[in-house]
């Protein structure tokens, strides 16, 4: 072992240890392993284990609408308590513009206001305030109704039974959700698509001609049925009490009724609910879902036990989601659904199965033509090749990355690309072999002129994987993971495992003269 | 052993650069018909910057014809296709919303529910979506483009930058190029590709272009072509052979790496033989443009 000194022949020994060492848990990959060792596996994307991957955007639009209409409807209460008369109030995209019959009271009303809803742009000129949803405001209302909207993805998603799920904010509207194993996305879709905004309002049966001029009165609302969209109900705006005030809800099944929803109310709901029962016996209580009426029963007697049961057309699947989407609460706003992949089982298990088989062929393909131009040499580099893949994965296991379908092509990839640094060397060595005759001489030589190449070549690679991993997506980004790691171990490889290997060889093999 | 390197031998005298005119017409004309391709025909977008709905269904005792009957009563812009074996069928739709597409999904799984199998894949991509992922996409390639480049002018000197970006400049269209023409289909995958593709053949003209900085310190007399000839050759079989690996990796993913892969294995395979092409026709001749030593000045 001439010129090699310990220390290196130690380090690249440990390193490719190491390297195989820690690539055992990803090879056995045993799913539910709790061993210490053992989970350090690879993760495996949604393509590749089947799952959903879905991208949701609040409506912030429909937020906003709401604010202006609450500014409304506090501006008439705050000026009749001031008697003062409005003139006329306009709606625009972004503010609300009212103009007051006279402007002696306009800075009392203007303070009023700001006590409710602190923090938006009042200005008065002559007779009119002007409230503006200004950048700040909105981005209280953006914020909040992110906030709120994960929690109540994350326990609808809770309830509907996925395991893992990954839940969290991506830019300044949006949900990104990665259900892994997830057999009906369009299950979850539903539950995810429904705002679930349930309330309970008196239905107004005396005043007939508003239904039939489509012209809701002042404090009321028509709303159509939820099964025939030519039925209407006029109703109190106002709702008696709301989803909010729920503590439970399930799906139950009544011998006359059918499949239905029994909830329970919490104190003050029960409450409420309790003294509207009791005052309007005779009248219809509207189930308000959506902006849609579940159903309207008449009220026979008031109700003070605090929980009561919604019946409509349900079956049993359908009242079990409904509940589940009471019990997780009500969306601030609703939600679209902007992006979907999902993923089966079938083909995440056909793509792991078809990756395996195409990166041997053709590991076995740049191998057999290692041997066949190199010789010796290259089945050096073959082994090379081989700690290289070992190292790859068990970089993939320690640092918890996600392999994917393009990442597996990223490591085929790497295993025609890997070889290209041991190519650089031999070729070297090639040349060197033709100016003299000193064996170690000419690896030597080799081996340092060949390096600052293959640094170049190999960082021009690197730079191209981490942008890509910068700016792609999901498992575009597993791609980069890949080949980054790929063309770092493939560095390590033929500088040091290589070097090592060739160094050993000539020593063992006594060679006096170098023919590549 | 086998010796089989003796093909190539150590030091082949092949005058590449005698040609460099028939080369430079030939990619010339291969960039302007790309050119010309890319603004009539265009790609075949995906669903990722096309936006639409995607679902990949296996089946059992139909016919695609059969599917398509049933679809296009309902949806006039289906599209179906079978996808790697007959069992297997790709159904295409376009939405004009987000909203629409989750009834889409839903109604054609219905619709088709007693000859599916399996529901294999469903994606949608909504039309906001689309076009940040085409955006995206255009940044990631132009950021990593200019960054390479950066780093090639840091190494070496400004004229071989230049030589580097014509031919990735080349390398870039005409795979696009080939790709409009075969009617590959477009997608982020591609777009991983090309990138890599940029990689891979920067990588291969870096490896020459260091011979030639080298060749130009060694022999001070030597004219520039023969000079840069000899650089060629210098690296010939390193060029020869880490192409023929990486191919031999490739075309191994594209046989048995499964149909959702194979665009992307295509797309590199056609890049990896565009981008060996240009690092030893294109990048090099370039750098005959310029004048790389105080004497060639006098001339």
């Amino acid at each position: 072992m001439k010129n090699y000194p310990i220390w290196k022949s130690f380090t690249v020994i440990s390193l490719v240890l190491l390297g195989i060492i820690f690539a055992i848990p990803s090879i056995i990959y045993d799913e539910n392993s709790e061993n210490w060792f053992l989970k350090n596996k690879i993760n495996l994307g949604l393509d590749l284990q089947g799952g959903s991957y879905l991208l949701l955007e609040v409506q912030l639009d429909v937020l906003y609408k709401e604010e202006l209409d609450n500014f409304v409807d506090s501006v008439r209460l705050i000026s009749r308590d001031q008697a003062v008369k409005i003139e006329k109030i306009d709606i625009q995209e972004n503010e609300v513009v009212v103009f007051f019959a006279n402007k002696e009271k306009i800075k009392d009303i203007r303070d009023s206001f700001f006590q409710m809803y602190r923090g938006v742009s009042l200005q008065i000129s002559n007779n009119r305030l002007s409230i503006k949803l200004n950048d700040e405001y909105r981005k209280i209302i953006q914020d909040s109704a992110i906030k709120q909207s994960l929690e109540i993805v994350r326990k609808r998603i809770d309830e509907s039974g996925t395991k893992e799920p990954l839940i969290q904010r991506s830019g300044k509207k949006r949900i990104l959700l990665q259900l892994p194993g997830v057999k009906d996305p369009e299950r979850i879709k539903d539950l995810l698509g429904k705002t679930a905004k349930l309330t309970f309002h008196i239905v107004d049966n005396d005043n007939t001609s508003a239904l039939q001029n489509n012209l809701a009165p002042f404090g009321k609302i028509i709303v159509p049925d939820m099964y025939d969209e030519n039925t209407k109900y006029l109703l109190d705006k106002r709702a008696v009490v709301g989803g909010e005030n729920l503590v439970d809800a399930k799906g139950s099944f009544d011998q006359t009724e059918g499949h239905a929803v029994s909830f329970r109310f919490d104190t003050e709901g029960a409450q409420k609910f309790g003294k509207v029962t009791t005052n309007n016996i005779g009248k219809n209580l509207a189930v308000v879902l959506d902006g849609v009426v579940i159903t309207a029963p008449r009220i026979s007697s008031a109700i003070t036990g605090g929980s009561g049961i919604i019946t409509g057309n349900f079956n049993a699947q359908e009242a079990s989601d409904l509940a589940v989407l009471l019990r997780a609460g009500a969306l601030p706003a609703p939600l679209e659904i902007v992006e979907e992949r999902s993923v089966g089982a079938g083909l995440g298990a056909d793509s792991i199965a078809a990756g395996q088989i195409a990166a041997i062929i053709g590991m076995v393909l740049v191998c057999v033509f290692m041997i066949l131009i190199y010789g010796t040499f290259g089945a050096l580099a073959n082994v090379s090749l081989i700690v290289n893949l070992f190292i790859i994965i068990s970089l993939l296991g320690t640092i918890g990355a996600t392999l994917t379908l393009p990442g597996i092509a990223g490591i085929v990839l790497t295993i025609g690309m890997a070889v290209d640094a041991n190519v650089l060397i031999f070729e070297r060595i090639k040349e060197e072999s033709l100016k003299q005759t000193k064996v170690f001489q000419i690896v030597k030589n080799g081996f340092d002129r060949a390096m600052s190449t293959i640094l170049d070549a190999n960082i021009t690679t690197l730079i191209a994987a981490v942008l890509l991993f910068a700016f792609g997506s999901g498992p575009i980004r597993g791609f980069s993971i890949t080949l980054s790691l790929g063309v770092i171990a493939s560095m390590f490889t033929a500088l040091m495992l290589t070097n090592f290997l060739v160094y050993m060889y000539l020593s063992f093999a006594n060679k006096k003269e170098l023919k590549l | 052993m086998f010796g089989l390197n003796k093909i190539i031998p150590v030091e082949p005298k092949i005058n590449f650069l005698g040609l460099r005119r028939n080369f430079l017409i030939f990619s010339i004309l291969a960039m302007l018909i790309s050119i010309v391709l890319l603004s009539i025909k265009g790609l075949n977008l995906g669903i990722d910057f096309k936006g639409g709905t995607l679902i990949e269904v296996s089946t059992k005792n139909t016919s695609i014809g059969e599917l398509r009957e049933i679809l296009s009563s309902s949806y006039s812009d289906v599209s179906l296709q079978e996808f790697g074996n007959e069992n297997i069928i790709l159904i295409r739709l376009q939405n004009k919303s987000n909203q629409e597409s989750i009834e889409t999904v839903n109604s054609v799984k219905n619709l088709i529910q007693d000859k599916v199998v399996e529901f294999r894949r469903s994606e949608f991509v909504g039309p906001t979506i689309s076009s940040e992922l085409l955006f995206r996409g255009f940044q990631a390639v132009s950021f990593a483009l200019i960054a390479i480049l950066i780093y090639i002018w840091l190494r070496f000197e400004w004229q071989f930058g230049f030589g580097a970006v014509v031919a990735l400049t080349h390398d870039v269209l005409f795979t696009l190029g080939l790709l409009s023409v075969l009617n590959v289909e477009f997608s982020l995958a591609t777009i991983a590709a090309i990138l890599t593709i940029a990689g891979y053949s920067i990588n291969d003209t870096v490896v020459i272009f260091d011979r030639v900085r080298e060749n130009l310190r060694k022999y001070k007399k030597l004219e520039l072509v023969d000079l840069f000839n000899l650089s060629v050759n210098n690296t010939l079989s390193r060029t020869i052979m880490t192409s023929l690996t990486t191919l031999l990796a490739l075309v191994s993913l594209f046989i048995f790496g499964g149909e959702v892969i194979r665009p992307f294995a295509l797309t590199m395979i056609i890049g990896v033989i565009i981008g060996t092409y240009s690092s030893v026709f294109i990048a090099v001749p370039t750098l005959l443009i310029f004048k790389f030593r105080p004497q060639d000045e006098d001339d």
